[in-house]
């Protein structure tokens, strides 16, 4: 029966799509006219799905697309965009009245998207039997509106090891710099590390955020607001301060893509990192394990990494048949089979609790592991005040990294900052 | 300036000369390496050219395995126009601007410097719903409008300064023969402006050919990518395919490089943005 | 009308219509946004508000220690692109084997596409794997330098990489001054007994100055409104958001923060910055006549 309405709905959209024009150079004429006619707008166009996807998981989604196209006879592509290239040109598109229609990316780009009313509400768009199907978090509502549907949770941090140098992940803090300590070290005496305990990305908070919560404090409370200038948050860059300044086990300058570089030569013994760098990892040949970010022993309490969806939203601009189609195509690209095909290749927990009864991934470690870890995580809110708090917390926490500013003055600047850029966000 | 140095300045000279030669010329070099490791990695702490066991593998997959050839091919349609616009427009513009007065010239020669002050990042909304309303938006028309006015005001500039050096004696001349203003400026002076001419058409083609801001907020259909468009898709938010990305790059550059190379004689005569009059 | 006035603005009207087209439109807009209230929570029904949002960008601080970071970052670029662009003209400017070849890889900075040397150099800078540290440890024997991590050495590599991209044009627009200084010249002050370091003061300087005045005009707004590099370089003003210049927090501000109207209303007081100094740069140098 879907596929009937599938076939219906494609009708009214078809259209007639020349196909790529021939690299004729013939005449200057024949030129123009091609440079001027090479697509029509988008309003009569493909179906587009802006993502910001890894290039594993664009091949799984461009085969998707070319099924869900074949059997509608529609041409569906996808453009990838970093997130933050993704944001403005999204804006810039539906505010235009155009853009894709779908957009894909983390779950906290709902809250822009959905205070700027850029995204469709779905609540009443789409089947009640198929938004049973998902975990509540798999469903991303704010201000009682569904704006996203996911096709994966997880996108959360763990402990990445390698096992010919840690043969037991640390399970607590004091564990993890013990072990780091004895690993951090300059083998030919020039004065450089040539070794690193621990490395991971010091330029985005995302990644101190499992520490913050280790320490017993969170970025903000129930209603949105920052709670950033707690005891909790200075203790957390106490800590980060110390790895780095008193235990220097952390390298001096580490971005992601060097903290990246550093396990994949085996000259980092951990790394604090996500599902998105263990294919690249395992085809290095590192023998790599993963494990809970250890537990705080000050608090005793576990490290909360960030935890949150993956998914699609629909573009507010859409209207009739093409909003039906886009709608089965939604259906169709978070669908148990497409889940299914992305869990199995990039190792990440599906949003369709169905679909972790196939054998293959209910035996996966991996995704065992990382199911573990997301269940001490804490979930990543929504409301786009979260935004002003990244780049709150991101040049304090850079500051702390680089020595000039103390984790206290550091932790009052990040709430100070917080408040400032939401009130002029809300102005 | 042309009497012969001491043999101690010539060295030093070259000397001095040199350490910029390397100064320019090593940066380049080093997409070249990165371009030629094996595997997408951009890290390595060897400072050799030819990295250890240098491949073309990069070079194989960007055109047997991505789009390559299209992103190619759309980049030199969308510089190809922009190129004959910028040389067609700026060609008359300039000469009108330096021969004739009338009123609004002034005007028009100052507003061509007030463009370049605007912020271009802040004119990305308005110009993606300018196209709209017109229907160009996602065309390379849009593109080739867009970019033509990016490099109109400095080719009218050089234009207008390189017209001011050629004597109006020379249409005056014409004029007797029985030339009209027009044949005039194009039998007489456009040819004698051909270093201006190959100036602005440098410049118009390198505003279109590796333009990226622009093109990502104009285009959005795939078929329809030029090179930086498409070199961007070879980067995600976490890791890169830097070898894809470097040899792309590379051959992005190479065109641009060509150009100038072959073009350098003209463009030390050509680029008169304001003219010595000794 | 006379005919000739006919003919110049056909000549000149093409080129001012699509100007007028791309440009005038978006600017307008822009004072209209500079004047309103967009922003994430009014997105779609925006509404006039007035001067407010000047009035934010002139009493946050964030304003002038930006423009003092902007004026150093232009002023020291600029600085280096002329003094080196017009160094190795000088250079260049003789019967000199191989002059050809060295003037042509003196150009391949400015040749290259600004976005691949922009991400090339910040990879240069890299404090484990880049070039500058690895050329620094084992042919100088120096101590590396963590170029990425603080604010103000990522403003020193931003500066290296504008220099390098830099210094070609100005080399260029010196040696077409340079060679239509007519040798008459020279030969008459050696006649009189002048000095090479006479000769370069009184005749080959002031007779570039015409050259070179527009050129710094256009080098100055260029440098002054140059994202890419500063982007680029410093990944969108890291570490700390410390690294801007006033284009760099106009970008962010708008597509990152959702504050459009005072993007809108910062964009229109960079451009009143640049049109006041245009004027009176021109005007004080005398450079008018050869600009106009």
């Amino acid at each position: 029966m879907i596929a009937e309405k599938v076939a219906t709905s494609c009708r009214v959209v078809e259209r007639s799509n020349a196909g790529p024009i021939p690299p004729r150079m013939g005449a200057l004429v024949a030129m123009v006219v091609m440079a001027l006619m090479a697509c029509s707008p988008q309003g009569t166009g493909d179906l587009v799905v802006w993502n910001t996807m890894r290039p594993e998981g664009r091949a799984i989604l461009d085969s998707l697309l070319t099924e869900f196209g074949a059997a509608c006879g529609v041409r569906c592509s996808q453009i990838y965009y970093e997130p933050e290239e993704l944001r403005s040109n999204y804006q810039i598109a539906s505010l235009g009245g155009s853009g894709p229609d779908l957009v894909y990316g983390p779950g906290d780009q709902v809250g822009p998207f959905s205070e700027m009313e850029l995204v469709a509400t779905l609540e009443s768009l789409l089947p009640p039997q198929f938004l049973e199907g998902f975990t509540p978090e798999g469903l991303v509502w704010r201000k009682g509106h569904l704006y996203q549907i996911s096709d994966q949770i997880g996108n959360h941090l763990h402990l990445v090891y390698n096992r010919a140098l840690v043969p037991e992940p640390p399970q607590d803090t004091d564990t993890m710099i013990e072990i780091a300590r004895r690993l951090t070290r300059d083998e030919d005496g020039d004065g450089r590390m040539d070794y690193y305990g621990l490395a991971w990305n010091f330029e985005e908070p995302f990644f101190f955020v499992p520490f913050l919560g280790g320490f017993g404090g969170w970025v903000m409370d129930e209603a949105a607001r920052p709670t950033l200038d707690t005891p909790a948050t200075v203790d957390a860059f106490q800590f980060m301060y110390d790895l780095k300044f008193t235990h220097r086990v952390l390298p001096p300058e580490s971005d992601y893509d060097t903290a990246d570089a550093l396990f994949k030569e085996g000259r980092a013994a951990m790394i604090i990192n996500g599902p998105w760098s263990w294919a690249s990892y395992l085809n290095k040949g590192i023998d790599m394990g993963l494990a809970l970010i250890p537990k705080v022993n000050a608090t005793g309490l576990w490290a909360t990494p960030m935890v949150s969806t993956l998914g699609y939203s629909v573009n507010v601009n859409l209207r009739g048949p093409r909003l039906q189609l886009v709608l089965q195509l939604l259906q169709y690209l978070t669908s148990d089979d497409a889940q299914r095909a992305y869990a199995r290749t990039m190792r990440t927990i599906p949003s369709r609790p169905a679909v972790l009864e196939d054998p293959v991934l209910a035996a996966d470690a991996l995704i065992g592991m990382s199911a573990a870890q997301a269940k001490v995580g804490r979930p990543m809110p929504v409301d786009p005040e979260l935004r002003a708090v990244w780049d709150a917390l991101r040049p304090n926490y850079q500051s702390v990294l680089n020595g000039t500013k103390s984790p206290a003055q550091a932790a009052r600047d990040s709430q100070a900052d917080a408040l400032k850029a939401i009130a002029e966000m809300n102005q | 300036m042309h009497h012969k140095d001491p043999p101690w300045m010539t060295v030093a000279i070259y000397a001095v000369l040199l350490i910029f030669v390397a100064f320019s010329v090593y940066p380049v070099l080093r997409v070249v390496t990165v371009s030629l490791r094996p595997g997408d990695q951009l890290h390595s702490r060897s400072l050799s050219i030819i990295p250890e066991h240098a491949t073309f593998a990069s070079y194989v997959t960007l055109f047997t395995k991505t789009n390559f050839l299209r992103w190619l091919m759309n980049s030199a349609i969308v510089s190809f126009f922009v190129t004959l616009v910028g040389v067609c427009l700026a060609s008359t513009a300039g000469y009108s601007i330096s021969r004739f007065s009338f009123p609004g010239r002034r005007a028009a020669m100052i507003s061509l410097i007030t463009t370049q002050m605007f912020p271009a990042t802040m004119l990305l909304l308005p110009m993606f719903l300018l196209l709209r309303s017109l229907h160009l938006w996602n065309t390379f028309g849009g593109l080739i409008i867009i970019y033509s006015a990016t490099a109109l005001p400095f080719c009218i500039w050089t234009m207008k300064g390189y017209y001011d050096t050629i004597p109006s004696s020379l249409e005056e001349a014409a004029a007797i023969d029985g030339c009209g203003p027009v044949s005039a400026f194009r039998l007489v002076v456009l040819p004698l402006a051909l270093p201006a001419l190959v100036i602005t058409a440098l410049f118009s083609f390198m505003a279109a050919w590796s333009e990226y801001l622009v093109a990502a907020v104009v285009l959005s259909d795939k078929r329809l990518y030029t090179l930086p468009l498409g070199l961007k898709q070879f980067q995600s938010n976490f890791s890169t395919e830097w070898g894809l990305y470097s040899a792309g790059a590379l051959i992005v550059a190479i065109p641009v490089m060509v150009l100038f190379l072959s073009l350098s004689k003209w463009l030390v005569g050509g680029l008169t943005l304001g003219s010595v009059k000794g | 009308m006379t005919r000739e006035q006919r003919i110049a603005y056909a000549f000149a009207f093409p080129a001012l219509a699509i100007l007028g087209l791309v440009v005038l439109f978006p600017f307008g807009y822009n004072v209209v946004i500079s004047l309103s209230n967009m922003g994430m929570k009014h997105f779609w029904n925006w509404r006039i508000t007035g001067f407010q949002q000047y009035w934010s960008v002139f009493s946050e601080g964030i304003f002038y220690s930006t423009l003092a970071k902007t004026l150093i970052w232009t002023a020291i670029n600029v600085f280096f692109h002329v003094v080196i662009g017009v160094s190795l003209a000088l250079l260049l400017n003789r019967p000199l084997p191989g002059r050809a070849v060295i003037r042509t890889l003196l150009v391949l900075p400015w040749a290259v596409p600004q976005y691949i040397t922009a991400l090339t150099w910040r990879g240069m800078f890299h404090y484990e794997y880049g070039a500058v540290n690895l050329v620094l440890d084992r042919v100088f024997g120096l101590q590396g330098v963590a170029w990425l991590s603080q604010p103000v050495s990522t403003f020193a590599a931003c500066l290296i990489t504008n220099i390098w991209l830099g210094f070609p044009f100005m080399m260029i627009v010196a040696l077409g001054g340079l060679q239509s200084i007519p040798a008459e010249l020279y030969e008459a002050a050696v006649v009189d007994g002048a000095s090479r370091w006479q000769r370069l003061w009184r005749i080959t300087i002031p007779l570039l100055r015409p050259v070179l005045v527009p050129a710094i005009s256009l080098g100055v707004i260029w440098t002054f409104n140059n994202f890419n590099v500063i982007w680029l370089v410093s990944n969108g003003g890291r570490p700390s958001d410390q690294v801007h210049i006033l284009v760099s927090y106009v970008y962010r501000a708008a597509f990152n923060l959702y504050r459009f109207g005072y993007a809108a209303a910062l964009s229109m007081v960079i451009f009143g910055i640049l049109l006041l100094f245009s004027i009176r740069f021109i005007k004080g140098t005398k450079g008018t006549e050869a600009v106009y």
